[in-house]
């Protein structure tokens, strides 16, 4: 196998507050290979964003990141802030979840992806203008020439989601980072985003980071699914092999909260819920962070912190009692 | 998806954002009349020269304290100037005081405002207790006593002017860059790789442009009473160049024998500032978006 595009190792960021440190992301580490799609999910606060903007140190001065970074063999973690906001935008670039208040309301949706375009690869206003125009159609807005010229909020939310994720293939990233790109917007916008990003994949190659808390948009588009839980990493597998075999309790959970009304008659059960909620990261963890939730939490889970081990190729899991229910 | 891109005629953003400006400001009698009050009085000191019958500086020892006639329709001065041709040159002295001291005092305070405020921590609280400090004099006592340092001139007063109406105008520019900066859209141009001066400069202040236009509209009157309070204390304009400030002034030591000398600049200070007053209220309206009319 090659060389991953990108290659985190052992990632933590602590985040200093007044009421002490909390633990948003505990030694997490991951790769992702060129033109794949790699889903992250779990619970809301289990750290899924806050992984993601630090790989490009987005996050506000009270975050101290460690661990590594490496993107095409470079070390973004020790990147000074100059050669860092090259990569941003740039190699890395990134899709919001709210659709509404991202783009800037005053300045006209064509100049602000111009603006990416003049500021990394230094073209021409008419040069920008030419490639924004193509841009707009690869993201299938129609009418680009007369969209250019509109404010923010003339648009709908799906439109200005395609605005968004326009601007961040601006400049051809290698990584596209969609932090919950659908949640904001109603279901038949979202098949048509993911629809979009799927062909975006295809025809540009680009390696595409969804970070979602909806098993079904991961199914649909991801390669590989991580599964993250209170900062660690729970399960990761291919997408595949998570369907058919989960083996950690959280993923069965989660799974099992996925209402499915077309399935079979005995498939079709009550929708089960995972009982509790998200541990407070203010303390590193001595025992399994999902043991309060879990039916097969033990002695063992809870004295002890569970090692990830691989329980089939490619398929990892950080549980005591791994396997399907 | 695609099928549907027929080249429909939007209508141009810009020009519908700016008829329903312009409608909202139609409905609004006293902006307009403010409106049409400032820019026949911009009209005036622009066309001094042309409008003015007589040359203000022109002393008719025959008509000293004349009453108004056909010939000097608001009467004369003390020496025989023409009265209406000192208003009309007077407003020159205004206009440029108010302007240009407003736009020193926005060249100055907005950039360092905007700094203030999205950078936050020492240099915020450098900036804002500085202002503080500042703010504590009143606006006039601020700029006569730097006018009495710079030294009397019309060009100086402008300076003390300005400089005086800095710190209200940081404070402003901070206050609203400090809440434009938690919004998404900030984060959303790091991540597109924006350094600071790119969102200082190309996102958060085009977000503050109303609230600036607004600004101005309320500083320019208040520099327009400024320089005439300045000339009036021998701080500004000085004689016998006219000014609405030394009319009043000359005007004092006849205030028995002919009151209307006084009325007369003292009635022109009143309404230019009242125009652009009521003009920056019907603006801000306008702009506000809570506006319901």
């Amino acid at each position: 196998m090659a060389a991953p595009l990108l290659d985190v190792a052992d990632l933590s960021v602590r985040f200093e507050t007044d009421d002490g440190p909390v633990h948003a992301v505990d030694k997490l580490s991951f790769t992702l290979a060129h033109g794949e799609v790699l889903g992250i999910v779990g619970e809301s606060g289990c750290g899924k964003s806050v992984t993601c903007m630090s790989l490009v140190r987005l996050l506000p001065e009270t975050a101290v990141i460690s661990g590594s970074v490496h993107f095409d063999g470079v070390d973004l973690l020790a990147l000074s802030p100059r050669r860092l906001r090259q990569v941003r935008g740039r190699q890395i670039s990134f899709v919001f979840q709210e659709p509404m208040t991202s783009l800037n309301p005053v300045i006209r949706v064509g100049r602000q992806i111009g603006e990416v375009l003049q500021k990394h690869l230094n073209l021409s206003g008419r040069d920008a203008r030419d490639r924004t125009i193509e841009l707009l159609q690869l993201v299938r807005i129609p009418a680009p020439e007369q969209r250019l010229d509109e404010y923010p909020h003339q648009l709908s939310g799906g439109m200005r989601q395609r605005v968004m994720i326009a601007m961040a293939l601006a400049c051809d990233p290698k990584v596209l980072i969609a932090d919950e790109p659908t949640t904001a917007l109603d279901v038949t916008i979202q098949a048509s985003i993911l629809d979009l990003m799927r062909d975006i994949r295809e025809r540009l190659g680009t390696a595409i980071v969804l970070i979602t808390h909806n098993l079904g948009v991961v199914a649909d588009i991801a390669d590989r699914v991580l599964v993250m839980y209170a900062g660690r990493k729970a399960e990761e597998a291919p997408v595949a092999d998570l369907y058919a075999e989960p083996q950690h309790p959280y993923t069965i959970g989660l799974l099992n909260a996925i209402p499915r009304p077309y399935e079979s008659e005995d498939a079709r059960r009550r929708l089960r819920e995972i009982p509790g909620r998200v541990p407070s990261l203010r303390e590193l963890p001595t025992m399994c962070a999902f043991a309060d939730r879990c039916p097969r939490a033990d002695e063992l889970s809870r004295t002890n912190v569970p090692e990830l081990r691989m329980v089939a190729p490619n398929h990892l899991v950080a549980c005591f009692h791994p396997g399907p229910e | 998806m695609t099928t549907v891109d027929a080249p429909v005629a939007l209508p141009n953003p810009r020009a519908r954002r700016r008829r329903l400006l312009r409608k909202r400001f139609l409905r609004r009698p006293m902006a307009v009349a403010g409106l049409i009050v400032v820019v026949g009085f911009v009209v005036v000191a622009i066309f001094a020269p042309l409008l003015a019958p007589y040359d203000p500086g022109a002393t008719d020892f025959n008509a000293l304290l004349a009453h108004p006639s056909p010939e000097h329709w608001l009467g004369t001065d003390e020496l025989g100037r023409d009265e209406l041709s000192r208003l009309i040159w007077g407003a020159r002295a205004s206009i440029q005081a108010g302007v240009f001291a407003t736009v020193l005092a926005m060249v100055v305070a907005v950039p360092i405002g905007l700094v203030a405020g999205y950078y936050r921590g020492w240099i915020d609280t450098v900036i804002a207790r500085l202002t503080d400090v500042l703010l504590a004099f009143p606006f006039l006592i601020l700029a006569v006593g730097l006018a009495a340092i710079l030294g009397p001139s019309l060009m100086n007063a402008t300076i003390a002017l300005g400089i005086a109406a800095m710190p209200g105008l940081i404070r402003v520019a901070r206050g609203e860059a400090l809440a434009l900066r938690e919004e998404d859209f900030v984060p959303a141009a790091v991540a597109n790789g924006a350094n600071d001066m790119t969102i200082i400069f190309r996102h958060i202040l085009p977000n503050m442009t109303s609230t600036l236009l607004v600004q101005a509209t309320l500083t320019i009157p208040a520099a327009i009473i400024g320089e005439a309070v300045l000339s009036f204390l021998g701080l500004g304009v000085q004689p016998p160049t006219p000014s609405w400030g030394t009319m009043l002034q000359d005007a004092q030591s006849y205030l028995a024998q002919a009151p209307r000398l006084a009325v007369y600049p003292g009635l022109a200070i009143v309404i230019a500032a009242l125009a652009f007053n009521v003009l920056g209220d019907g603006l801000r309206d306008i702009f506000d978006p809570r506006t319901t009319r």
